[in-house]
Order: structure tokens, then sequence, then C-alpha cells
């Protein structure tokens, strides 16, 4: 500063006269230069007084009015009426936004020409400023012989009118100026596709092209190479060029930033849409391969052109060049095309990213549903395993499908059926994501736990493990049959893991599996050891639902009981073939009883059969005549090693004197076959198949033998009060009550009030008036079924019953210790009760046990604890 | 009305007709097998001994083939008479 106020002292008039004369000329000068609309005459005329002002050290000052002259100039002419221009628009787009779809030419007409004015404006200006820096340049050339680094001065000044321009652009930006841009690419891409889409229609040509793209992509080259595809372009190269220019404008006026904003977005919501469109609601297409060659059609090609058009991304060019990325060591030999810019390999993978983002949250966002129709659904599955392999999102589908099973599957609403065939299609789907099972056990836990609380679970299992398809009405057809494929498709594993196991002695084989061995994905819970977790198997993940295979078993044990002995011929094929494929899963031993029990059933139909043959055969004419009287060949027998049976339901029942009659001939014959041994009747057990003659019509049924009985009483007498009836028939009566509905119900008897409030009167229903509906529903049906009523004890009973032995036990514990937890009781019972019958029940068991006595008021249950009922 | 049966599939078990329950040697029920047995009934057939004492057949000939290595004569388990197959 003290060298400058000595200037200014050493100044005399003249030189101050000099100076004052120079400015106001380069003043009128510069506005006559600035204003002059393209008259450029009066540059020579600046140059003296530019240097004039120079010498005496004002060239700062020069500069500076200079540029603050460009400044007002360009808002002046420019910047307002670029604005003006393009808000005159944006207030009729307020009004209709819907006008614009139809006004096709709007945005872009007056975008461009507001552009294009807007540039040249600026395009003038920089010229007025080149004669500026001109002018310094031949001044100091004459001041100095030093070479002044003119390039880096005229560089700054152009920089500092630049960053003039954008800042005097961007202060007075338009807030809706952003959202103006993107529409327009947006239109423009739109435009853009629809026409790629013509001509990828009106071609086949490109199938050709197509298969060549997918190998390229398959070989993780980028297919940018487009020699067929340039025919394709050349008809939008002039769209393209169009966006170009805009582009290019823009960013001349320092928009780069905002206008790749608005291209981005505009490319990423039009992929979005894209991808929406294309993998929609079905599953059954796989959709990640098309979307990929829409991505090499449609936006990579239009950002091909664009960057190319640009001179090539000068600002990713620039931008790599201090952060080297592996990108940049990929060979840059594509055909075709000179090389595609690392921009634009950037541009793919960011692309390709997304789209797998946009599609991975698709799905799994409909998990659900797919895994509903997996089977159909399984492309859409495969789809989203590679997304899912791309972005690593792995715990984004675990939470949102445990939320959407808990919302829409793990309700009161849902069968257990459902439920379990739900579980089974997801443990497949999840196996084909993520062969590791991690996620699956994630995924598993909540359904499996639910599935726990559920009573009915072991027995839907058991069904679905011995049904055929159709095997259960409420059940969706497919699952029964599924699971029990899965144990066939288990067997056929089994024996070729063990020819596995003998090729694993060598060592060979060993160092295979060793190499082939992988780490766990890093979401694996360490706690689970990672072996067990290797080996997905549907029965193995069904049982452990169960807790052990004992209960399963037992279950299908008394499963088999109710159904063989509900069978009236010998058939057990397909039990059989059941029984077999459980045996290998379960181990011979477990399942020893259930064999004896089929094999009870082959010998019954020997020895029935041997029976048979050692009576007289009935001349035909006798078995004619005597109608009345009943053979001994009418009479089938089942008959059972009782021991290894589940324990069965007797019920007193007398039955009508000539069957009883049979019952004991069989016996009888049975004694002498089979010597040493006799026969002990289950007499409410069984089927019987029966005509009901009336005069005008015949009528057949399949009941029980306690249907039979009451049905047969009615013989001799039409009419019966239910207690006679009762007493005839050897039952109570409120069980009498319960089963003749079933004869009431198909019309062949009816109910009266009798003299007595609960005793009732039956009759005989002899007229055919009333035997509408009865002719419909009277052909064989299997009347077992009713509310409860089973032929063999249900696993609870047995478990109670079992159970019994250990309330003494428990009761003295409590009584010396006061209060124990669940677990000290089952302990403290594994440890002392090991004679027999030694204890072998699960904590569940006894827990169940447990509240049944709290139940019966004999214990009670604070804080976990078990106290004694005072 | 009359009723006609045309099939009648009753259901039954069968037990041996011995006095005792279980087997003396192996204590297992007569209606069950005997330890080296998987089905019961004629797959593991009772006998009977001249003193009207039943065993599981494979138990009691186990049992006369060890007693025959190291006396003469073989006795019934359960009364030390001299077993003999009942005819």
């Amino acid at each position: 500063m003290s060298s400058d106020l000595g200037i200014l002292d050493s100044l005399g008039d003249e030189a101050i006269g000099d100076i004052l004369q120079s400015w106001s000329g380069f003043c009128a000068c510069t506005q006559a230069l600035v204003d002059g609309r393209g008259d450029l005459s009066v540059g020579p005329d600046l140059v003296p007084l530019v240097a004039t002002l120079c010498r005496h050290g004002l060239a700062s000052l020069v500069r500076d009015h200079f540029l603050h002259a460009l400044e007002e100039t360009f808002k002046k002419n420019a910047v307002f009426k670029f604005w003006q221009q393009l808000h005159a628009y944006y207030d009729a787009q307020t009004l209709a936004v819907s006008k614009l779809h139809s006004q096709e030419g709007w945005p872009e007409e007056i975008l461009n020409k507001s552009l294009e004015e807007i540039c040249s404006e600026k395009g003038y200006l920089e010229k007025c400023l080149l004669i500026l820096i001109h002018a310094f340049q031949s001044c100091e050339e004459s001041i100095s012989a030093e070479k002044v680094n003119l390039e880096q001065y005229g560089s700054n000044l152009i920089y500092r009118y630049q960053l003039m321009v954008s800042s005097v652009l961007l202060t007075t930006l338009p807030r809706h100026f952003p959202e103006m841009l993107r529409f327009y690419f947006k239109k423009k891409l739109e435009q853009l596709s629809t026409l790629m889409a013509e001509d990828y229609e009106d071609g086949n040509r490109f199938q050709i092209d197509d298969q060549k793209s997918k190998s390229n992509l398959a070989s993780g080259e980028m297919d940018v190479d487009g020699s067929n595809r340039e025919t394709i372009f050349s008809k939008n190269t002039s769209l393209v060029k169009n966006i170009g220019a805009v582009v290019r404008d823009l960013r001349s006026l320092g928009f780069t930033s905002l206008t790749e904003d608005a291209y981005a977005s505009a490319i990423f919501s039009l992929l979005k849409a894209k991808v929406h469109n294309l993998a929609g609601d079905d599953y059954r297409a796989p959709v990640l391969g098309s979307i990929k060659e829409w991505i090499q059609a449609v936006p990579l090609q239009f950002l091909h052109a664009l960057l190319a058009y640009l001179g090539d991304s000068f600002d990713y060019d620039s931008m790599s060049s201090g952060l080297k990325s592996p990108l940049a060591s990929r060979p840059s030999c594509y055909p075709g095309i000179d090389s595609p810019s690392e921009g634009l390999v950037r541009w793919q993978l960011r692309l390709e990213y997304f789209a797998y983002e946009t599609l991975q949250d698709l799905r799994i966002g409909k998990l659900f549903e797919i895994i509903v129709d997996y089977p159909d659904s399984y492309p859409a599955i495969q789809d989203l395993k590679q997304c899912l392999e791309y972005t690593g999102q792995h715990s984004k589908l675990v939470d949102s499908f445990i939320s959407s099973l808990r919302y829409r599957l793990l309700t009161a609403g849902a069968s257990t059926y459902d439920i379990l065939h739900q579980y089974m299609s997801t443990i497949k789907a999840l196996r084909i994501i993520d062969p590791t099972g991690v996620f699956l056990e994630a995924v598993g836990e909540p359904i499996r736990d639910y599935l726990r609380g559920r009573k009915d679970t072991i027995k839907c299992i058991v069904t679905m493990l011995t049904d055929g398809p159709g095997g259960n009405p409420s059940g969706p057809g497919n699952a029964g049959d599924s699971l029990l494929e899965e144990l066939n498709r288990d067997a056929e594993n089994q024996e070729s893991t063990d020819y596995d196991d003998d090729i694993n002695s060598d060592d060979k084989q060993a160092w295979i599996n060793a190499e082939r061995w992988e780490p766990d994905p890093v979401e694996a819970d360490p706690l689970k050891g990672s072996r067990n977790r290797r080996k997905i198997d549907i029965l193995g993940m069904m049982v452990s639902i169960i807790g052990s295979k004992d209960q399963l078993v037992n279950e299908y044990r008394v499963m088999l009981a109710e159904k063989l002995l509900n069978k009236s011929d010998y058939d057990i094929d397909s039990e059989i073939r059941t029984l077999e494929l459980l045996k290998i899963h379960f181990g011979e031993s477990s399942m020893q009883k259930c064999e004896i029990m089929l094999n009870d059933l082959i010998d019954s139909k020997r020895t029935n059969a041997n029976i048979k043959a050692s009576l007289p055969q009935p001349s035909l004419s006798g078995s004619e005549q005597g109608e009345t009287d009943i053979s001994l060949h009418i009479l089938d027998a089942t008959i059972i090693s009782s021991n290894f049976w589940p324990p069965i339901q007797a019920e007193s029942l007398n039955i009508p004197a000539s069957v009883d009659q049979l019952l004991c001939d069989y016996a009888k014959r049975f004694h002498e076959i089979k010597t040493p041994r006799k026969l002990l009747w289950k007499k409410n057990l069984g089927t019987v198949k029966l005509e009901l003659q009336f005069e005008d019509r015949n009528m057949q049924f399949t009941v029980t033998p306690v249907h039979a009985a009451i049905i047969m009483q009615f013989q001799e007498q039409t009419s019966w009060t239910s207690k006679n009836l009762a007493a005839a028939t050897g039952m109570p009566v409120d069980t009498l009550n319960r089963r003749i509905n079933f004869w009431i119900s198909k019309g062949i008897l009816a109910e009266s009030a009798g003299s007595d409030s609960d005793d009732h009167v039956f009759t005989i229903v002899d007229d055919v008036n009333n035997n509408g509906l009865i002719h419909g529903s009277s052909e064989g049906l299997l009347a077992a079924d009713e509310e409860g009523e089973r032929s063999v004890a249900s696993v609870e009973e047995q478990l109670r019953k079992e159970m019994t032995v250990y309330e003494k036990f428990i009761i003295g514990m409590l009584t010396n210790f006061g209060s124990m937890t669940l677990d000290r009781i089952h302990n403290t019972l594994k440890m002392f009760c090991v004679a027999e019958p030694s204890y072998d029940k699960s904590l569940q068991q006894l827990q169940s046990f447990l509240t049944g006595l709290i139940t019966e008021e004999k214990l009670e249950m604070r804080d976990g604890l078990y106290f004694l009922k005072k | 009305m009359k009723v006609k049966i045309l099939n009648w599939h009753a259901v039954a078990s069968w037990t041996w007709d011995a006095q005792d329950e279980a087997c003396g040697i192996c204590r297992m029920a007569f209606d069950g097998c005997c330890p080296d047995c998987k089905f019961p009934g004629d797959d593991c057939p009772l006998v009977w001994g001249a003193c009207n004492h039943s065993f599981h057949l494979h138990c009691i000939l186990k049992w006369v083939n060890s007693q025959n290595s190291q006396t003469s004569q073989p006795h019934c388990p359960m009364c030390r008479r001299e077993w003999q197959f009942k005819a």
C-alpha cells in the first residue's frame, strides 16, 4: 500500500489528466463494445487506452470494470429474457399439466431456442473479453520484453467470466428449473425408447444381435459395439443431437451438475418404470435378461451418443484421472467405437445396479406371493437370486419376508395345512436363493415357533406324509403329495449319499471336498454350527418343528391304526409303501410297531381266507332262499396283535344275536386253525355294509357296527324309546342319542318326544313322501367320522394315561421342596424315575401334563414355579 | 323294513390261551414276542411243557439247550420238573 501511496504522490497533473482521459475513453469504448450487438469494430481502439492505463498500474481496475460491464450487459440482455421465456411456459404448465403431454412441441422448442439465444449472447461477450485480453497482451508485450505467461493471464480472465455467468444464472434461478429439465429429459428419453422399441419389434434381425449381446454380457464385456445398432441409431441421431445440443449449452452456462442430475434422474425413473412394467406381477418368466437388454438398447445407447457428442465426457476423465478405478484397467478394444469411455462403463454399472436393486425390492415385496405359487414362480426366484448376488441385501429379504409372514400367514385364521405348505415352499425357494441355508434358518424360525404352538401340527404333518394327492380336502391338494414326494426323494438321496460315503474313503475325494469348502456368509449365526446347516432336508426341518421323531412316529401310528381299522378290505399297498419310506428316514426300530400292525393285516387276510376255505361251500340255491339267515361268508375279520397297537377304545355294545352267533363261529374256527390262540372281539370296531330293504326301495349304507346294531333293532319293532333301545343295544343312553343321529340325518328314523322329558321315541320312517333328499345321500358313506368319534385313543389321551404314574412323584416332590421350576421337576423325574416305567417324556409333554394338573386344581403356578394347591 | 347285511368286517385281537400273562424266561408278554423275534403270533409261538407251564418257544429252546450241555436232563425253569414238551 505504501508504495501505491508513493506512486500517487509522484503523479503529476499531466499524468492524472492522462489517466482520466484514458479511463473515460476506456469506459465509453467498453460500453460501445459490449452494447455493440455484434459490432466489434471498436475493438482496436481499446488497445492504446488499455495500454495507457496499464502503464499507470491500473490493470486490475480495468479488468474489474470490464467484467462488471459484461455482467451488467449479460444480466440485462440475456438472463432476464431467458427466464422470461421459460417462465411464461411455466405459468401455463402449472395451470394445465396435462396439456403438456398433448403439446408435444413445447419444452423442447422453447428450451432449445432460449438456450441458443443465451449462449450466443454469452459467446459474443466472450469475444469482447478476448479483445480485452488481446489488448492486455499487446500492452504487456510493449512494456517489457519479459514474457508474462499470457495464457494463464487469459484463462484466468475467462475463468472469472465463466464463474460470473454461472453465478448470475444460479442466483436468478427459478425454483422450477431443475424440475423442468428433468421433465424435458424424461420426455426425450421416452421418445427415444419408443423409437427404439419400434425398431426392436420390426426386425427379427436383432434376434441374432440379442444373442450376441447376451454372450457379451455373460463375458462381462460391454456391448457398445452396435455395428447393427448403429443402423437403428442413425434414425435417432437427430434426436440425440438435439438433446446433446441442449446439454452442451447447459454445460456452457455452468449448469453441469444440474444437467447431469436431471438426465440421471430421468434415466433412473424411466428404468424404474421399465422394470416395474416388465416385472409386474407375473412370476412365471425371467425378466432380468430383458431388463439388461433394454439397458443396453436404450439408456446406454443414449448416453453413449450423448457423451460422444459432447466430445467424450471431459468431466469424467478429469474426475477419474486422480482416482484410478479398477475399471480403468479394462481392455479398451471395443470394436466399432473408438473406445467406450470410462464414463460409459460407470454408467452401465450404475444402471445395472439400479436395475438389480429395483427388481430386488419389487420381488422382495412380493416374495410371499411368489412363494405361494412356488413351483410356477421359479424364474422369479432365479431373478431374485441374481439380484441378491449383486446387491447383497439379504437381510432386507429376511426382514421383509418375516414381517409379511407374521402379518399374513402366522395368524389364527390360517389353517395349519396352509402354513405347512407355505413353509415347505419357503424351504424350497430359499434353498435356491441361498444354498447354505443361513437365511432359511432366520426365516424359518418364526414359522417353526408358531407351528409349535398349534395343537394339530403333528397331525397335519403326518397326514401330509401319509396321504397322497387329494388326501385332505381342506388343505391344498398337492401338499400331502409333495411331502410324500419329498420322502421319496429323500430315500433316493440316501442311497446316493451312501454311495458317496464309499468314495469318501478315498483321500482324493476328501481333498476335493475340502477344496470345495466355502465359508458361511457373514450373516450366519456363529452360535449354530455350520455343519448341520449344510444339509437342508425338508423332512428333517418338519420333524424339527415337532421336536422329536418319536412324537411324529406315535402320531403316525395312531393315524395308521385308525385307517387300518376302518378298512373293509385288506388293501394296504400304499401304507406299506409309505412305511418303507418312513423306515428309511426314521430307522427301522422306531417303525417296528407300525410294521407289526401292517403285518397283522396281511396275516388277517390269510387267516380270513383259510377260515373261509374251511367252510362248506354254500349251495347256490341255499343262499338264494335263506335271505334271513346270514352265513359266515359275509363276515371278514381284522385280527390284531393288541400289544403293538395303540390303546383301543372299547365301548360296550350288544350286537344282534345272529351276528353274534357268526362271530362265535368265526372265533371257534380261528381257534381250530391256530390252536392255542383265541380271538377277543372288539365289537364296536369295524365296518358294516348293509342294505335297508323297504317295500318300495332298497338303500345301501356303509356304517360302523354301532349304527348297524341300532338299525337292526328296528327290524322287529318299528318304534323304540331311547331307554329301551339303549338297553337292547347295551350302550349308555347318551351315546345312543349321539349315534342315532346318523340314521335320523339320513331320514331313516324320526325322533319324537316321548312321555318322559328325556326319553325320546324313535320311529322308522316308512313312507316314501319324505325321502326326497334321501336318495342323493344314500350311497355308502362311512359314518365313522362323527364328532370326536375315534376307534383309537388319541396321542394326548395316551400321554395323559402314561403321565398319571408320575403324578405321585410330582406331588411328593412339591411337598418336600415347596416350589419347583419346570426344568427342575423334569430333571428330578429323569434322575429318579429310572426303574420301570422309566421317565422318557419331553419337557413340553411334562409342561402340558402339569397344566392339566393345574386345571384340576391340584397344582398352582406363579412366576414359573409350581406349588401344591393348598 | 328289513336289514340285509352284505358284509360285516369285524375287528378282533388274538391272544394266547395261556394261564399266565408273560413268559417266565424273558418276562415279555406272551402276546408280544420274545426278544429275538420281530413279529408276534405265528413267528414266535408258545409251547407248553408237561407241567403245563408255557414259554416262548425260542426262550425255552435256549434254556433246554443250555441245560443239555451241562446236565443230561433239562428242567422246567418254573417248577424244576423234568422238561418235556406237551404232546
